[in-house]
Order: structure tokens, then C-alpha cells, then sequence
């Protein structure tokens, strides 16, 4: 599986990063609050390094620290070498320094793209490995639970459309502070794929025997009523696109590639195991999904690259709460799955048939007890909706409709999302050598501080 | 590169032994000078101190490489960026 891995993150993080990194330094780039403090509150004369840096918009926040950047991508580390960044390129999962040398590791939105969980501990591990004791490190990584809406899967591909790259997007930004950040519908450059906005909201704890009491037809799921919240703009949107498709393509995770052993799935599987190309069937949820919009308007280069918030529309929230780690964490599931594979009806790419609102419009909730965590009181709870097989029509195996949809500049870029406890347990269970400080969700993003123990 | 960041290098090349990864041998595009044994009592010595931190924090790599004391291995040096990445072979 590690070739899989490889060859996953290759083509999907890799080649994207370094296919893009031009057009990086176009965007407006912002720096995160809470890492910007947390790189503040370093002694004057540590050495931190941010493992990941891109750009490198971390590596001059804190002028009285020693900063060194290191990234995979060649492309993004000349970005920064050129702003005069102490930078080198390297992989994460073998970093090229010497135990217990630094004070601080960040890894802002960089442990997302490893496609298995071996490989995201291995990241967090080489990155406690090079800490000295006392040491902190800050991890954000991109969060299933985001504020309207979640995704559907925790794999997922994310278009990169380069109309999206645009100077515009920063212009809504309605405080100086990092307030919620909503690029507006109406800038004309913005490529006219919108997304559906849902106000339905996260799942807390899904498990596989909710699914059972929720087998309500999806076609009783009303937009207005319950879970569907689409502005009139994006209605226009949705006309003048006609027929969607889905442009989250989620793929199974490699993980669980490797457990699973029921055989009519592989069956049904024509392109199975071809991690090689775009070619990933798109999973059928079980219970629910979110019709997550369009060709990438959407999270393209969201919440952990510039954008605080590319929703169309996004509730205001309460500013994100630390809240210490007690370890009390839920039992979540690593790499969640409710992932039955989609049997397509016919080879040919075959496209939401009604109102697209009606039909995609299926919300996650939890109607069991209330989440534990801060971040749930993010999140609204609605009535929950079981998709049927009448949905399962309207999604598409990347390989069929790669002629009819895919931009030649929509780069798919590989994401595992977290769960909320996710990173916490990964950490906690696998890393002894880190003490989580503390955690929270901010921006749509799961983050953790820990310290290195000794 | 500045020599700062090359204290805090080690070839990660597999199967080496422990330690031997350390300290990456500097090769220059051209000749140069480097620095001397540090001195014994450095810390108080207000001259030494300058010139280290000049060595340390303002001189910088540009073309070169760094090699493995070890494996022998070169980690290409280029526009100041230390290449450290493995071959899919190697890692």
C-alpha cells in the first residue's frame, strides 16, 4: 500500500503544488491568528521551522526566531527562497535534521494530504523526533465538520480551478481581524460554479447503526424547509450550469482499501486500485451526503491556504475556543467510512435528473446525544435524511465524466479531513513522545498544540 | 543556506549508523573560506562572538552541496535551497 500511497499523494499533492506554485504568489495570503501567536510566543533565539511552509507566510511573522521553512514542493520553496526565506526542500516524512534540535515545529495544513494514517503518524512523529524536549508543535489540519455543511467522506479530491485565483476573493473580508471571510458571489471573475450551501451541519459521531433509523426518501428532504439554504445568486448559478455533477470526487481511503475484503464491492469496482490516475469511484453514503457544489469553487484553496471562509454564505460563529485536552475525547473512528461503493447505472456519465436543489440537498445531523467538544456548539442539528439509490444515480465515477467536466487546469488535489477527536487521537495513541496542550477548531480547521515530553 | 541551518542537518539516508549522518560535509561551487576550530571560553569573547554570528547567520550557500559523511550521498545545494529529498529507491 505504500506504493498506492506514493504514487496517491504524487499525483494529487505533488504535481498539483508544484503545477500551481505560480500562481501562489498571486494570491493574497494570510497568515492564521492563532499560529501568527503561537510563533509570537517563542523565546526570542529559538529555532523554528514550518514544516510545510509553502510560501513561507509563517517564516517572517516572528522576526527575533531563528525561521527555516521546508516544503516537498521545489516551486513554492523558490517562492519563498526569493522573499529571502532560509528555506530547503525536503519530505516530511524523513526530515533531514538531527533529533531534539528545534524549539518549535508548526505544520499548518500539511498533514491532510498523506493519504494513509501510517503516513500521517509517521509525519507527526519525524516532526516530535526533531523537538526538543519541552518543544511545541502546532498542527492544523483541514476539518470534515465545517461550518454550514460537512463533507461527505474523509478522502476527498478538491478541484483547483485557477479562476479561482484571484484577488477578488479577499475584497468581502468584513473586519481587519480574521473575521468570516465570504468571497462574494457577484465578482465576475469568479468562475460561475457555485456551490450549494447547506445549513445542515455536522454529523457528531456518526456510526453505522444511525443510518438504520434514518431511511427517509430524499425527495422529502425540502431545501427550504429543512436543510438547503441557497441564495437566489446561486440558484442562477445552478441554472446556467444545467446539469451538475458533482465535483468532490471522494475516493476510498487507502486504509480502508486494505481492510476491506467484501467481494461484490470489489466487483463492482471495474477501475479498483488504480490510484495512478483520476480515476476514483465516487462513494455512495450509506446515510447522508451533502451535494458539496461545483467545479471547486468551493474549497479549492480555502481555509488552510488563504481563504478563511470560500462559502457563499456562512453562518457567524462564535470565535473558536481552546479548550484544554483532557483526553476524554470521543471514540471516533480514524478514517470513518460509511463508503459503499456507487454502482453507477451505465458507463456513460450520468447527471442529477430533477431540480438539483431537491435532489442533492440531503443533510448529515446527529440525533443522538449532544457532542462533547466546544466545536459542536458550532454546528446546527437538523433532521436527518437518508439518501436512496434514486441519488446514488446522479453521482459519477471520475473516469466517466473526466471528458464532460475537468477544466485541464482543475488540478485534484488530495485531502484526508479530520474528524473532530481525530487528530487528538491519533496523537495520543500513536505519538507517546507529545503531551497535547490543548486543541480547538478554528476556521474550519482542527488544531492541536503540543509539547514534547522529556 | 545559512551555516545556522547546516548545524541543524543530518543525512537521512537509510541504514546508516547512528550519528553518522552528522555533520554533512560542505562542498562549494568554488573555494571559500571556512571557519576555524572555535576557541575555548567562546562565550565571553565579544570579537569571537561577532565573527561566529556573522558566519553563522550571514554567510549563505548558494551553489554546492552537502555530502553524507557516511553514504557518501550528495544533497544538491542550488540558489541557496539544500535539496534534501530521497529517491523513491532510497527512502
Amino acid at each position: 500500500m505504500e506504493h498506492e500511497a506514493t504514487q496517491l499523494e504524487k499525483q494529487h499533492v505533488h504535481s498539483v503544488y508544484e503545477n500551481t506554485a505560480a500562481y501562489f504568489s498571486d494570491l493574497q495570503t494570510k497568515a492564521w491568528p492563532r499560529v501568527r501567536n503561537f510563533l509570537l510566543e517563542q523565546k526570542p533565539g529559538s529555532l523554528v521551522v514550518d514544516i510545510g511552509c509553502g510560501t513561507g507566510k509563517y517564516l517572517s511573522v516572528n522576526s527575533q526566531v531563528y525561521n527555516l521553512g521546508c516544503d516537498y514542493c521545489e516551486g513554492l520553496v523558490e517562492i519563498a527562497r526569493k522573499k529571502g526565506d532560509e528555506v530547503l526542500v525536503c519530505d516530511n516524512l524523513n526530515l533531514p535534521f538531527r533529533d531534539q534540535c528545534f524549539n518549535a515545529v508548526i505544520s499548518i495544513g500539511v498533514i491532510h494530504h498523506f493519504s494513509t494514517k501510517q503516513r500521517r503518524i509517521k509525519a507527526i512523529k519525524e516532526m516530535a523526533r526533531i523537538l526538543t524536549p519541552g518543544g511545541q508543535i502546532m498542527i492544523y489540519v483541514w476539518a470534515m465538520e465545517q461550518k454550514n455543511r460537512r463533507f461527505e467522506k474523509q478522502d476527498v479530491f478538491v478541484p483547483w480551478n485557477k479562476a479561482l485565483c484571484s484577488r477578488h476573493f479577499s475584497e468581502s473580508n468584513q473586519s481587519g481581524d480574521k473575521g468570516e471571510f465570504i468571497p462574494t458571489a457577484k465578482g465576475q471573475d469568479i468562475h460561475p460554479a457555485q456551490l450549494v450551501i447547506s445549513e445542515c451541519s455536522y454529523q457528531n459521531n456518526l456510526q453505522p447503526e444511525n443510518d438504520s433509523k434514518h431511511s427517509q426518501n430524499i425527495d422529502r428532504c425540502l431545501p427550504r424547509a429543512c436543510c438547503m439554504k441557497i441564495s437566489e445568486e446561486e440558484n442562477r448559478f445552478y441554472s446556467a450550469l444545467g446539469r451538475s455533477f458533482r465535483s468532490w470526487f471522494f475516493s476510498r481511503s487507502l486504509d480502508e482499501s486494505a481492510l476491506r475484503k467484501q467481494s461484490d464491492k470489489m466487483k463492482q469496482l471495474k477501475q479498483e486500485g488504480v490510484w495512478a490516475n483520476t480515476t476514483v469511484p465516487i462513494q455512495h453514503s450509506r446515510h447522508c451526503s451533502l451535494d458539496l457544489g461545483h467545479h471547486g469553487a468551493l474549497l479549492h484553496e480555502q481555509s488552510l491556504d488563504d481563504y478563511d471562509d470560500v462559502f457563499v454564505e456562512s453562518l457567524s460563529l462564535k470565535k473558536p475556543q481552546w479548550a484544554p485536552a483532557t483526553g476524554a475525547l470521543k471514540d471516533v473512528s480514524v478514517n470513518g467510512g460509511h463508503q459503499s461503493v456507487v454502482q453507477s447505472k451505465g458507463e456513460k456519465a450520468s447527471f442529477v435528473n430533477g431540480p438539483v436543489e431537491d435532489r442533492d440537498c440531503i443533510c448529515g445531523c446527529n440525533k443522538d446525544g449532544a457532542g462533547k467538544s466546544d466545536a459542536s456548539k458550532f454546528f446546527k442539528r437538523t433532521s436527518t435524511t437518508d439518501s436512496t439509490d434514486s441519488a446514488l444515480d446522479s453521482a459519477v465515477s471520475v473516469g466517466d465524466q473526466t471528458d464532460a467536466m475537468l477544466d485541464p487546469k482543475a488540478f485534484m488535489r488530495y485531502y484526508h479531513v479530520f474528524r473532530e477527536g481525530e487528530l487528538c487521537s491519533l496523537v495520543e495513541e500513536n505519538v507517546p513522545e507529545l503531551q497535547i496542550l490543548s486543541s480547538c477548531y478554528d476556521h474550519g480547521n482542527w488544531c492541536i498544540i503540543a509539547e514534547r515530553r522529556g | 543556506m545559512k551555516l545556522l541551518t547546516h548545524n541543524l542537518l543530518s543525512s537521512h539516508v537509510p541504514g546508516l549508523r547512528p550519528g553518522g549522518g552528522f555533520p554533512l560535509r560542505i562542498e562549494l561551487g568554488h573555494p571559500s573560506e571556512l571557519p576555524p576550530e572555535p576557541v575555548p571560553n567562546y562565550e565571553g569573547d565579544e570579537e569571537f562572538l561577532r565573527r561566529l554570528h556573522h558566519v553563522l547567520l550571514e554567510v549563505e550557500v548558494l551553489e554546492g552541496a552537502l555530502q553524507c559523511p557516511d553514504s557518501g550521498r550528495r544533497f544538491p545545494i542550488s540558489k541557496g535551497v539544500p535539496n534534501m529529498l530521497l529517491t523513491e529507491d532510497e527512502a
